[in-house]
Parts: structure tokens; sequence; C-alpha cells
């Protein structure tokens, strides 16, 4: 198999599927900034880096480049590690069983 | 068109059709997020925005990956990483939000408040068994 020179498709696929994973970015930021409890703000940048793992792979894609696609699995792995750690931070704060 | 051109134009179309959709499914999560009144309704959203705003267009540019020859030998390599992504991002996605909804809970530091019914609050603060 020899493959497709997919550029001239991708040329105007990525930029026209980056506005809808911009729209995206502005609605989580947009809980980050506002979001009242500490939990929600974590969820919030979980979806962010998420995301970020796709539009990096999409990126890696255009620019014709494999070397950035490291970079989205890392990326899907810090958010689960960024759970745990607030998690156990929260737990620790709240044993003390104090009232809602 | 011989057939293993038909296989490549056959990839990069279903590739672009899984990242259209999970394009759509992000902003469907983004709108959710902002607008649900509470941690544990967001919850919700997040994992739209993580199953098929997250793992579904993975998938879908690993395809699109196996099908372009701009990337030479590296295209497989590309694919296996997106795959690997895909399905790291299946299995902590879910732990992760389990995790942080349960720290969430016991810890008070959520408002429960909009409310319909909460089987938890047996088990959490002791009494019977709920």
């Amino acid at each position: 198999m020899t493959g497709l020179d997919t550029g001239p498709v991708l040329s105007w696929f990525v930029p026209a599927v980056t506005a809808l994973f911009l729209t995206a970015f502005t609605l989580y930021i947009v809980r980050v900034v506002r979001g009242p409890t500490v939990p929600d703000i974590v969820l919030a940048i979980d979806c962010l880096s998420y995301d970020l793992a796709v539009f990096i792979a999409l990126l890696s894609l255009y620019y014709g480049t494999p070397f950035l696609i490291i970079g989205a699995l890392l990326l899907s792995l810090w958010a689960y590690v960024f759970d745990v750690f607030v998690s156990k931070y929260l737990l620790k704060k709240g044993l003390g069983g104090e009232e809602p | 068109m011989t057939g293993a051109e038909l296989i490549d134009q056959a990839l990069l179309y279903t590739g672009i059709a899984l990242v259209t959709i999970g394009a759509v499914y992000d902003v469907i999560a983004g709108v959710g997020m902002v607008r649900f009144p509470n941690f544990f309704v967001r919850l919700h959203a997040a994992t739209i925005g993580a199953v098929g705003g997250a793992a579904l267009p993975l998938v879908g540019v690993g395809l699109i990956a196996l099908a372009s020859s701009q990337l030479g030998p590296y295209r497989y390599g590309v694919c296996a990483v997106c795959v690997l992504t895909a399905a790291a991002i299946l299995v902590t996605a879910p732990t992760g939000s389990h995790i942080l909804a349960y720290a969430a809970y016991k810890s008070y530091s959520a408002p429960r408040e909009p409310c319909v019914h909460d089987a938890l609050r047996k088990r959490v603060e002791g009494g019977d068994e709920g």
C-alpha cells in the first residue's frame, strides 16, 4: 500500500474542523474561569486536555510531522494523574466531616 | 483506480467523517459543561467530551494517517499512537471522573443541591445498608 497524498483534502478539512474545536475550547475555558468549586475546574481541565490531544493529532497530520503525536499520548495520561492527585487532596481535606 | 487506492480513499473519508462527528460531540459537551447546574450533572457532559469527543476522533485521525503518503513510513507509527491514545482515554477517563466524583461527594466540596434522589447518602454516612 503506497498511500494517498491527503494534503489537498486536509488543507481545507483541518481549518474547517478547527472552528468547531475552538468553539469547544472556548466553552470549556468559560467553565474553567467561572467554575464555582475545585471539582468543576478539574473536570473542565480534563475535557480540555482530551480535546487538546485530538487537536495535536490533527495538527500533526496537517503539518506532516509525525513527532507531534507523542504529545497527545502524554497529555491524555497527564489528565488522569491530575484527577487522582486532586481527589486525594480533596479527601484529605474533608476528613473532618463538616456539614454541607 | 486500483484496489489499494480505493482502500486509501475509504480510509480517508471514514476518518474525516469520524473527526467531524467527534468535533460536533465536543461542541455539545462544551454547551452542556456551561449550562448544566451542578458538578454531578456536569459529569455527564464530561463523559460525552471524553468518549465521543476525544476517543472517536482519535480513531478517525489514525485512519487518516494510515492513508497519508506524505508521512512516509511514519504513518503506521502515527496510527498506532492514535489508537493507543484512544484506548488510554477510554480506560482512564471514566476512572478519573469516578474518583473525582467520589472525592467531591465525600468531602462536600461540590454543592449537591438540584438533587432528585441521592442513593449514596445512606452508604457514605453510615446507617443501614443502602
